[in-house]
């Protein structure tokens, strides 16, 4: 195992002072935990406050997204494990400006456990909440069990449109309706090329023989629905996109967000061949795209591998997206 | 019992629980991650720390909610999340009360037994702590004073945990196993029998025996 750490337990504390030395401007933690991170003007007094969270190792997904017209406070768990009720909890009360919390994060199972224990907790000072789940992998279940999704990259597109609705004063109602009507119709697929290693064990999360590559990977390294040959980037990109369209039943004359994301060891280049044949298969079968995102906003360490994601758009959520917000990893003006 | 009754007698039985742990984690290992014994041991030592601290005025639901929150805190696991979420759950059913009657205790019983089933999306024969929980739940609903309850609530855990024992693991880890499953007595479900002998021993009447 070559990494640039110190002690593998002390990783995850030592990413997040590095975060606070270097983005005092834009966060702070409001104890003394390094596992609770929120914006540095927290908590906004009369505005909903957004708190997300799961296990460490996707920067810049959850930890990355907080700050203005973002979300407010984060919970950070180990390497792909969650975070504590407790935690949570203290994130909730950090970030509660007096109109509630919402908890948008990703469907897995310990974060689901936790998060709503956290609930309980949160009721028991009066601190009304709200959930929703980020569930836009379409390789993790078929349409008909589409709430047993798991979140991926596309949770992205939620954290932006309820920030940006938490932001101009929405009540929590509102700003959880939003989040849940984007992941909706938010829909993510990924393609994974060669496997993370954890700090903690030192080893692959999974073998992939020379020439292959795993179709639907999850972002801890699950295994996806199948495992193919490796394809040209135009390949994937036809799969992807075809996948996606379908799952979010697009035709002719809709507007959409793409997001190409990352997983921390595939170039920019990379990422720009599989966004150019993606944008020429949209706008191929007259779909417009109104806003892209290129680069790594979901990552699992040093997986090699890309996702993509697409957002059906319309009017409000487009607006939501394009207003402003700003964190340590992500910038709309 | 009243609430200064009801934290001496649930420190007492958690002080007994913890020396199940080891046998709570091998069970684990065999059918889930093995965090179980920590879960245990770490959670009843917490558990008993805050109980200490808490002020005389406590009631019944300031217990429990104490329980629940160091439960949850000494070492997050997904059972830990659902046995507090639980305990929270069965807090809300003693709202204003001062004195715990059987009557408070298998509704508290069914309240946390609702909690789990809903959370952890299981239902009775999955082989989970809900089995115990349920049996329990129900065995309370015909006792009259409070040593026929924890007799009736032993008993009907022992039954839970025999009953599901050939039955194949279908929530958590221990599903995965599928068949290989079956035979092994499920830890959740062991916890909450352990629990209950704890509380029967720890009866006032019973360590005067013993001592």
């Amino acid at each position: 195992m070559r990494k640039i750490i110190n002690a593998p337990e002390a990783f995850v504390d030592e990413f997040v002072e590095g975060i606070l030395l270097a983005h005092p401007d834009l966060v702070k933690i409001p104890g003394d935990d390094l596992r609770i991170l929120v914006r540095a003007d927290a908590p906004v007094a009369g505005k909903v406050g957004i708190v997300t969270g799961g296990g460490s190792g996707h920067l810049p997904l959850f930890k990355g997204y907080v700050g203005e017209g973002l979300c407010s406070g984060v919970a950070i768990g180990n390497v792909f494990s969650s975070p504590s009720s407790d935690q949570i909890f203290q994130a909730t009360k950090a970030v509660d400006g007096g109109k509630g919390v919402l908890y948008l994060y990703g469907n897995y199972g310990g974060d689901v456990f936790n998060f709503d224990l956290a609930v309980d907790l949160a009721e028991l000072e009066d601190i009304p909440t709200r959930t929703v789940l980020g569930r836009d992998d379409v390789a993790s279940q078929p349409k008909e069990r589409k709430t047993d999704r798991r979140g991926v990259a596309g949770i992205l597109f939620a954290y932006k449109a309820a920030g940006a609705a938490a932001e101009r004063g929405d009540s929590l109602d509102e700003v959880a309706a939003i989040a849940e009507d984007v992941v909706e119709h938010t829909a993510t697929m990924g393609i994974g090329l060669a496997p993370t290693i954890l700090p903690t064990t030192g080893k692959p999360s999974f073998e992939l023989p020379d020439g292959e590559m795993e179709i639907g990977i999850g972002i801890h390294g699950e295994p996806g629905t199948r495992r193919g040959p490796l394809e040209t980037a135009d390949e994937i990109a036809e799969h992807i996109v075809a996948a996606l369209v379908d799952d979010l039943e697009l035709s002719e004359g809709a507007r959409v967000a793409v997001l190409v994301n990352g997983l921390g060891a595939t170039p920019l280049e990379e990422l720009y061949v599989l966004y150019r044949k993606t944008h020429q298969m949209l706008t191929g079968r007259g779909i417009t795209i109104a806003k892209n995102y290129v680069g790594e906003y979901a990552t699992s360490l040093e997986m090699a591998g890309a996702s993509i994601s697409l957002l059906a758009l319309n009017d409000d959520r487009l607006a939501l997206l394009n207003a402003p917000a700003r964190s340590p990893f992500f910038e709309e003006n | 019992m009243n609430a200064p009754e009801l934290n001496a007698q649930l420190r007492r039985s958690l002080a007994v629980l913890v020396d199940s742990a080891d046998e709570l984690r091998d069970l684990d290992q065999q059918l889930g991650d093995g965090d179980l014994g920590i879960t245990v041991s770490m959670g009843s030592r917490a558990v008993i720390a805050a109980l200490e601290e808490l002020p005389g005025d406590a009631t019944p639901t300031d217990i429990a909610r104490a329980t629940a929150k160091a439960f949850a805190n000494a070492n997050p696991s997904t059972m830990a999340a659902l046995v507090a979420g639980a305990l929270l759950a069965g807090s809300r059913v003693w709202a204003d009360k001062t004195e715990i009657s059987v009557t408070d205790a298998q509704a508290f019983v069914e309240a946390a037994a609702g909690s789990i089933a809903q959370r952890g999306k299981t239902q009775r024969d999955d082989k989970t702590i809900y089995d115990g929980l349920a049996d329990v739940a129900d065995a309370l609903k015909g006792a009259t004073d409070a040593r026929q309850a924890t007799d009736a609530a032993v008993a009907a855990a022992a039954g839970a945990v025999e009953r599901t024992t050939p039955l194949q693991s279908r929530r958590g880890r221990a599903s995965w196993l599928q068949e290989r499953s079956i035979g092994i007595p499920d830890p959740g479900a062991t916890a909450l029998l352990r629990f209950a002998e704890a509380w029967r021993v720890s009866r006032p009447e019973e360590s005067a025996l013993l001592s």
